[in-house]
């Protein structure tokens, strides 16, 4: 963690701010408010008392601690919560251990959705989304599999009935009406 | 009798289908008979760590398009994945809010469906509705099923062998609202494993994560590795011969993450597995050959060789 975070999180942001190390333009009011749009809960009531770090399985293994993020979304420092946005596993401890009831692991996933706006969207959501759109999972068929259900006496997969095109169609007009084909920049080669 | 639906989900049909042929044979007519149809429509729930972390109304839309066809028939949708449950009893619990309903409504009409719940009773001329029920396999084992006619069925106890239960965050936590097991002291898998004639051995840090959820496993794998790392550790340490757990996808973290950082490994299988060995199937139809650690050791001690 940098000394600027260090700092910050001791408390001292205005001083930070009085000391030009961070500059006021950085702090986003509006940050906390658009949390909540993408359905996390109010970080403003965090009480900072680390019980979610604590159980945070993610945080014995690296430099992610979920109480600093909770208090950089406080204080509308965005710029501090971009590089770990994708290491939460949503196990949901955190939740479990929250006395302020804010599940911070939900915080993180409208986090998430901030992120995929932006433009920072990473290659698996692309990689899943288009198999959704394709076979109506988001794992591929594997022909060394389909081998071994023959040898089963399993049905086939789902997604290589002739029926499931009907399937896959709802699933595109779905995907459609939400945007999300736009959103996520699926490739247009998916006409069932 | 409660009627369910099958919900496989993506994992199990495209990864490991002896998964897939085990709970077919335990709740079939081999094992407990159940009245279990399978509904070609489903697609995926879709994923949480995928749909619901970027967008929730994509992941709502999937979701619903799901129950709906779950109502249709008046089933019980039987999850056999933990992501499976937890997508879609989470969006069971969305769709309770009514202006979220109305809008989700909107767009299913696009494709001629409808979310209202199903009829529970009537009150003079209102119908009174209740939520399509998302059920986990462990759920119905135990709570509907019973321990009792589980140890009945047992007819190939596996009296030597260890196993270690890994149960997963999603079976812990599916939702804010509703849990199928205590959070923090679950015993349903362990009892199951009990009932088939097994030890459950305990070990340090039982309850932690395997590493692979919310997309860490597809984002950062070194990173869902060394924490799985840490629970092989735990558990090799207890003398497990195997890993057993009720979800697809911290099996599938298990069995890929170990080839990292061993050469042997601890076998794992789903908790429908290790019932369909203690019902008496033969090993051979539960597809462990799909599995990346052998579960040659394992299938050894079984035999007492």
């Amino acid at each position: 963690m940098g000394e600027v975070e260090k700092t910050f999180l001791s408390g001292l942001h205005e001083k930070l701010v009085e000391d030009k190390v961070i500059d006021e333009s950085q702090l986003e009011p509006g940050f906390a408010k658009e949390i909540v749009e993408y359905g996390g809960k109010d970080v403003m009531t965090c009480l900072q008392c680390g019980n979610c770090t604590g159980v945070c399985p993610i945080s014995l293994k690296i430099d992610y601690k979920i109480r600093s993020i909770i208090k950089f979304c406080q204080f509308g420092l965005k710029k501090f919560t971009l590089g770990t946005r994708w290491v939460c596993a949503t196990c949901y401890r955190c939740y479990e251990h929250c006395p302020a009831d804010i599940n911070p692991a939900e915080v993180m996933i409208a986090l998430r959705h901030m992120a995929i706006r932006e433009g920072v969207i990473p290659p698996f959501i692309k990689v899943a989304a288009t198999n959704l759109v394709k076979y109506g999972q988001s794992v591929k068929p594997d022909l060394e599999i389909e081998k071994i259900r023959k040898e089963l006496e399993l049905e086939d997969v789902p997604s290589r009935a002739m029926e499931y095109a009907k399937v896959i169609r709802e699933i595109n007009v779905l995907v459609h009406a939400a945007g999300y084909d736009k959103l996520i920049g699926i490739e247009k080669e998916v006409k069932a | 009798m409660t009627k369910y639906a099958y919900f496989f989900g993506c994992i199990i049909p495209n990864r490991y289908p002896g998964i897939e042929y085990a709970v077919r044979w335990v709740c079939g007519k081999e094992g407990y008979g159940l009245d279990v149809k399978d509904i070609k429509e489903f697609s995926c729930c879709p994923v949480p760590g995928i749909f619901y972390s970027s967008d929730k109304n994509t992941w709502l839309l999937l979701a619903s398009r799901n129950l709906v066809l779950g109502q249709k028939e008046r089933r019980e949708i039987l999850t056999v994945c933990n992501g499976c449950l937890t997508s879609l009893l989470k969006a069971t619990e969305y769709l309770k809010d009514p202006k979220r309903l109305g809008k989700v409504n909107r767009t299913l009409a696009q494709i001629g469906k409808k979310y209202t719940g199903i009829p529970r009773k009537t009150e003079g001329r209102r119908r009174i509705m209740e939520p399509v029920k998302v059920r986990h396999y462990v759920d119905v084992m135990t709570d509907d099923i019973g321990l009792e006619d589980i140890q009945k069925h047992t007819t190939r106890p596996l009296n030597n062998i260890r196993a270690a239960t890994h149960y997963g965050c999603h079976y812990l936590r599916p939702t804010e609202n509703q849990t199928i097991d205590d959070p923090n002291d679950p015993v349903k898998i362990d009892k199951i494993i009990e009932a088939c004639g097994a030890t459950s051995v305990d070990y340090d840090d039982k309850l932690d994560c395997c590493g692979a959820g919310g997309g860490v496993r597809s984002h950062v794998v070194e990173l869902a590795n060394s924490l799985t790392e840490d629970k092989c550790r735990n558990i090799a340490a207890a003398g497990a011969d195997c890993i057993v757990t009720g979800c697809p996808f911290c099996l599938l973290q298990f069995d890929n993450a170990q080839k990292a950082f061993t050469k042997d490994g601890i076998p794992v299988m789903h908790v429908s597995q290790l019932q369909a060995l203690a019902m008496g199937i033969d090993p051979i139809s539960l597809g462990f050959d799909t599995h990346h650690v052998s579960a040659h050791s394992f299938l050894r001690k079984l035999r007492g060789v």
